[in-house]
């Protein structure tokens, strides 16, 4: 200990103002997150209103079997998981293919009107977007299945189909995104010194040549930070999105149920803190063991872009 | 970005023609899509906000109006003073939480992308935790309201937000573009610690800081789960609550409008709450412009070097 | 890594160590209220009634309710405080949570520890379970010592179903509503057809169906939306049984007609698969939206889209004072009618009340009085609220105000209808009664309440697998062979018969006491 105190205290000497800078940062996070996360115990309570978080009875590991009863645990796991996976590749791809776009893009009209288009899905909250996929998609009325009728088809009901719902929700969620995520990138472009691209341009590159050597390698950090951040809530679902747009809708629970929709459902008839803690413990003690596993791999590959 | 051969570079130019007209046919193209998938929806909800409630309970939605309809405004103006006391709440968190935490932020992403800063991962990792466990919402409504006294007051909306740790660490990834030279060159020259931060590191993360300041301002404008736990006064709702209540209404009551005994009427029709939509959405899609002009390439950093 | 690992442990140490500070504080001040021997997890203790109500010192109660505060209510809350002041000595504040936030707030209210007085609940907030867990005081003396009046009217049937684990836990409303159920439906739609008018089974529901189907082909016949169908319970009940916990969308159902009732699912019931083949045909026929289960529109009915929804006797009245240029009709399914249990709308006296008694005594004044229950229902009359020859209300100005959102104050004498509530209402609810009085097949089993506190797990799984499975199927979405074995399968798996061991054992229970 005393080591260790040592230690600091010469840290302390050589960087105070570095430490003092982040003061108000720790000060925020003691007080907003750390001593909050005292209610984690409450997944592993028998949570009584009149005795409150600390007085209830311990009850071990109850609170997280009905996860898993029926085998509903798994496959709720494995959603969460595909669709997170689904949804970083495309959203990502999407945003830094769109960032490079309009990077490169010299008509500066052109670029400024998109780039502010492509950021209106973000505004259109889950609630509006599920109104508006029902709008399109229902068999009776919808949008698309007037295009096709009126092309002679004939008419499909996707409510009755869970395959293709991964691929709907997937588009929406890169569609909603893709502003939002692509400032990002834009803005890390942006940050490089132009230096780089008029050296470039003297040299001659080609477009191609100046994206892969001096664009992409600019980018890579952030990616990287971006991805990292995306694992580490891997097990978390976007419920909002999930819900406004499949309803209740139990033909396609098999294919779309993540986590957070299954333990909304289960939980909404007899509100169980308890169990509604435990979920939530289960889904941070899988992403956390997830982050660690991979963030060390990161970590061993290059320093520099592991998250901690 | 190698030293290239002067043939690859003659190369490179007789393809540049060719190759780059592609690759901006293939951009302009893809954007266009891109931008019409976009602002369809968005042209609809305005459409269907003009529109009145029986052509789209009948009709559905539709780009241009029909049987146009400015009832859902004026039912939202009907008491314009609610509305403008909503915008000033959520004008003012928006505008109080952008600027405190983004200085937060910036700071301690420098700190932490400081290289012979021997506690940065530690402190990283120190803050990144938060990200994977948090107390639930029960235990930190209890200890917000009992332990932090924070009911009813406009600081719950302003502080559980203000330090995020996903843009913490966005914002480090920015950081570490600075060059590491520019800041022990700094320090050569006898500058301190906060000297090189404030005149030297901030001027070079414009786009950076623009990118998490717009982050910071569009999660305090869109924020309604802080207000919904924590404010009961009407006054001090923002915005984005208020379109909440309007939003969630309806699934709430269509929930439980099989229970007997509670009259179920006066639910909010579909173009009220498109008409609302576009009022909460209207001031922030205003601000965007002006943090584009950040994301124009030029910075420079032989320019701040002296 | 160690070095991390150890940091980080000390960190989390120390952080327990303030907590743990701070958290044996809140829980005795959440305690302090019941007396401080709850610490097991029985029923905390009865607080004691000490005898006369003493009014000498002037509180103020806070009293909580579900609904969204009407713009106007500063004028209603004025007139009772001038009435509450008058009488006992007191104001009340009433706090209002929004329709959108009661899910999360609801159950808040009652873990902050926040001091508040009385609050509204019912079955479907979950009012047994939250019992069970503390949320409410024990009421055992202060009931019968500061509502008397209220204690004294109360029927013995709604006296048993506010006892939980033989405790009262809350004062249930003295209004009676009915399990009858069956089609509200638009009579003004076939007006110039051959349509005979019958509507009195399913086979008059069809016909009906078919004949707006071919005239209004623009509508969707029949109301279905998320919320899921409640045919099944429906048809169930038209033929007698009853459901286990006295709802719909139910998935245990008895025959009360039995002597000894054995609980039975879906697969397990003859009349299923009649049932299943008749929603299939209807499916096919087009009398509801093929993806009607990711609509969210509740209000189909209510504003003209739909010809008939399948509710309850409220449900008919509501539509008709709502859109009186609609004419509504309304026809009961149901075999044997009962009454709904009375907590289906009750109040709660919270564990944190400083004022137990005086609480009580308010709601003994509005649930007894005429003006304090006029001044706390509707408001102020001439202001927000007029009434017509026959005592029927009419809230002048629905943007401003609104009626009491604490519908359990309620009773059979005080009640006034809405201006426009027809006739049929008033008419079925006699009629009900005179059944009721007349055959008590079901009415025995009115206060049978399902206790899942064992089965927790079980029963939520249950409910998430039949929500998953039964309501496509009975919808005649998915097959109805393959669909019903997949259904039993996966309730078998989520553990129904431990469910069903559990609650037969309960009504076991029940029909011994009944002898």
């Amino acid at each position: 200990m005393s080591v260790h105190l040592k230690n600091f205290l010469k840290e302390w000497k050589k960087n105070r103002p570095l430490f003092i800078m982040t003061i108000p940062a720790l000060f925020l996070i003691i007080v907003f997150a750390y001593l909050p996360m005292s209610g984690l115990i409450l997944a592993f309570k028998n949570y009584r209103y009149d005795l409150g978080v600390f007085g209830s009875a311990w009850n071990g590991l109850e609170n997280f079997r009905y996860l898993f009863s029926s085998g509903t645990g798994w496959l709720i796991t494995k959603n969460t998981c595909l669709y997170n996976i689904l949804n970083l590749l495309t959203s990502q791809l999407l945003a830094i293919v769109i960032a490079i776009f309009i990077t490169e893009i010299n008509q500066k009209v052109f670029k400024k009107i998109t780039q502010s288009v492509i950021f209106l899905p973000y505004f259109i909250s889950w609630v509006i977007v599920g109104t508006f996929v029902y709008a399109f998609f229902n068999y009776e009325t919808g949008f698309l299945n007037h295009i096709i009728t009126s092309f002679g088809g004939e008419g499909v009901n996707l409510y009755s189909m869970p395959g293709v719902w991964p691929y709907i929700i997937c588009a929406f969620n890169a569609w909603k995104w893709c502003g939002y995520n692509s400032v990002i990138y834009i803005a890390a472009i942006t940050g490089v010194d132009s230096e780089t691209y008029e050296a470039a341009a003297i040299d001659g590159a080609s477009i191609f040549q100046r994206i892969r050597y001096i664009t992409i390698p600019c980018i890579k950090p952030t990616v990287i930070t971006m991805i990292l951040l995306q694992v580490g809530r891997i097990l978390r679902g976007d419920f909002e999105m999930f819900y406004q747009i499949i309803g209740n809708n139990g033909q396609l629970f098999n294919a779309t149920d993540v986590i957070d929709t299954y333990v909304f459902r289960s939980l909404l008839q007899n509100s169980n803190l308890g169990m509604s803690a435990a979920a939530s413990f289960y889904q941070s003690l899988l992403c956390f063991i997830i982050i660690m596993i991979v963030n060390t791999v990161v970590k061993h590959i290059d320093e520099d872009y592991a998250l901690f | 970005m190698s030293k290239q051969e002067p043939k690859e570079i003659k190369l490179g130019k007789v393809r540049l023609s060719s190759s780059s007209k592609a690759f901006y046919t293939i951009a302009y193209l893809s954007l266009i899509l891109m931008a019409v998938l976009c602002v369809i929806p968005f042209v609809l909800l305005i459409s269907a906000s003009f529109t009145s409630e029986e052509y789209i309970r009948f009709h559905g939605y539709s780009i241009f109006p029909k049987d146009i309809s400015l009832e859902a405004y004026e039912m939202i103006f009907k008491s314009p003073l609610t509305i403008f006391r909503a915008y000033g709440v959520s004008i003012f968190i928006t505008v109080v939480g952008t600027l405190l935490g983004l200085l937060v932020i910036t700071m301690t992403a420098y700190v932490i992308s400081r290289k012979d800063f021997k506690y940065r991962n530690k402190l990283s990792f120190f803050f990144y935790f938060t990200t994977l466990f948090n107390g639930g919402m029960v235990s930190t409504y209890i200890y917000y309201i009992q332990y932090l006294h924070l009911k009813d007051s406009l600081l719950a909306l302003i502080f559980p937000g203000m330090f995020n740790v996903f843009y913490l660490l966005i914002m480090r990834s920015f950081v570490s573009s600075v060059p590491t030279a520019l800041i022990e060159s700094a320090k050569i020259d006898g500058a301190g610690e906060y000297r090189i931060f404030f005149q030297i590191v901030l001027p070079l993360l414009k786009s950076g800081m623009a990118t998490i300041g717009l982050f910071l301002a569009l999660g305090y404008w869109n924020d309604w789960y802080n207000a919904m736990l924590y404010m009961n006064t009407e006054s001090k709702y923002p915005l984005q609550y208020m379109m909440y209540n309007l939003l969630q209404k309806t699934q709430a009551l269509a929930q439980i409008a099989s229970k007997a005994g509670i009259p179920v009427t006066n639910m909010p029709s579909s173009s009220l709450k498109m008409a609302m939509a576009i009022i909460t959405t209207g001031p922030i899609i205003l601000v965007y412009p002006f943090v584009q002009k950040y994301f124009v390439k030029g910075i420079t950093i032989g320019s701040v070097k002296g | 890594m160690r070095r991390k690992v150890v940091s980080l442990i000390l960190a989390a140490t120390m952080l327990t160590t303030i907590l743990t500070g701070c958290g044996s504080k809140a829980s005795t001040t959440a305690t302090d209220n019941t007396n401080e021997t709850a610490t097991s997890s029985e029923a905390s203790a009865t607080p004691k009634a000490s005898g006369e109500l003493d009014t000498s010192e002037e509180v103020n109660l806070t009293m909580y309710v579900i609904s969204d505060r009407p713009a106007g209510q500063d004028v209603v809350d004025e007139n009772i405080n001038k009435i509450l002041k008058e009488k006992l000595n007191c104001t009340l504040t009433i706090n209002w949570i929004p329709w959108s936030d009661y899910p999360n707030k609801y159950p808040l209210l009652f873990s902050s520890g926040e001091a508040f007085d009385m609050a509204y609940t019912g079955s479907w907030l979950n009012f047994t379970s939250l019992a069970q867990k503390g949320a409410f005081m024990n009421l055992d003396e202060l009931w019968p010592a500061y509502a008397p009046k209220n204690f004294a009217a109360q029927s013995e049937a709604a006296q048993q179903q506010a006892t939980v684990d033989g405790h009262y836990y809350c004062v249930p409303t003295m209004l009676a509503t009915y399990s009858a159920y069956g089609p509200v439906y638009r009579t003004d739609l076939l007006d110039g057809t051959n349509w005979d008018g019958k509507m009195e089974n399913f086979e008059d529901l069809e016909k009906y169906l078919d004949l707006i189907k071919e005239k209004h082909p623009e509508m969707e016949p029949l109301d279905i939306y998320s919320a899921g169908s409640e045919l099944d319970d429906n048809y169930l009940w038209s033929l007698g049984y009853m459901s286990s916990k006295g709802a719909n969308n139910d998935f245990l159902f008895f025959n009360p007609e039995e002597a000894n009732p054995k609980l039975f699912t879906f697969y397990e019931c003859k009349d299923t698969t009649p049932f299943l083949d008749m929603m299939a045909r209807w499916n096919e026929k087009g009398f509801y939206p093929k993806s009607a289960l990711s609509d969210t529109d509740a209000t189909k009915t209510q504003n003209g889209k739909s010809a008939v929804r399948v509710h309850n006797l409220d449900t008919f009245a509501g539509y008709s004072t709502t859109h009186r240029e609609f004419a509504y009709s309304y026809a009961n399914f149901v075999k044997h009618v009962r009454h709904f249990p009375y907590t289906q709308d009750a109040m709660v006296i919270s564990n944190t009340s400083q004022n137990p008694e005086r609480a009580l005594a308010v709601w003994d004044l509005i649930t007894s009085d005429r003006e304090m229950f006029d001044a706390f229902m509707y408001g102020v009359e001439g202001t927000t609220y007029t009434l017509n020859e026959e005592g029927q209300y009419l809230i002048t100005d629905p943007d401003q105000y609104a009626g009491s959102a604490m519908w359990s104050a309620r009773t059979n004498e005080l009640n006034r209808d809405a201006v426009g509530t027809p006739e049929l209402f008033g008419e079925m609810k006699q009629e009900f009664e005179k059944a009721i009085a007349a055959d008590d097949t079901a009415e025995k089993y009115a206060s049978f309440v399902i206790d899942t506190s064992n089965i927790e797990t079980e029963y939520a799984a249950c409910q998430s697998v039949h929500q998953q499975y039964w309501w496509p199927l009975e919808l005649g979405y998915t097959d109805a062979k393959t669909g019903l074995a997949e259904y039993q399968k996966q309730m078998e798996a989520a553990g129904l018969e431990k469910v069903r061991t559990e609650l037969q054992g309960q009504l076991d229970a029940y029909v011994a006491a009944l002898q």
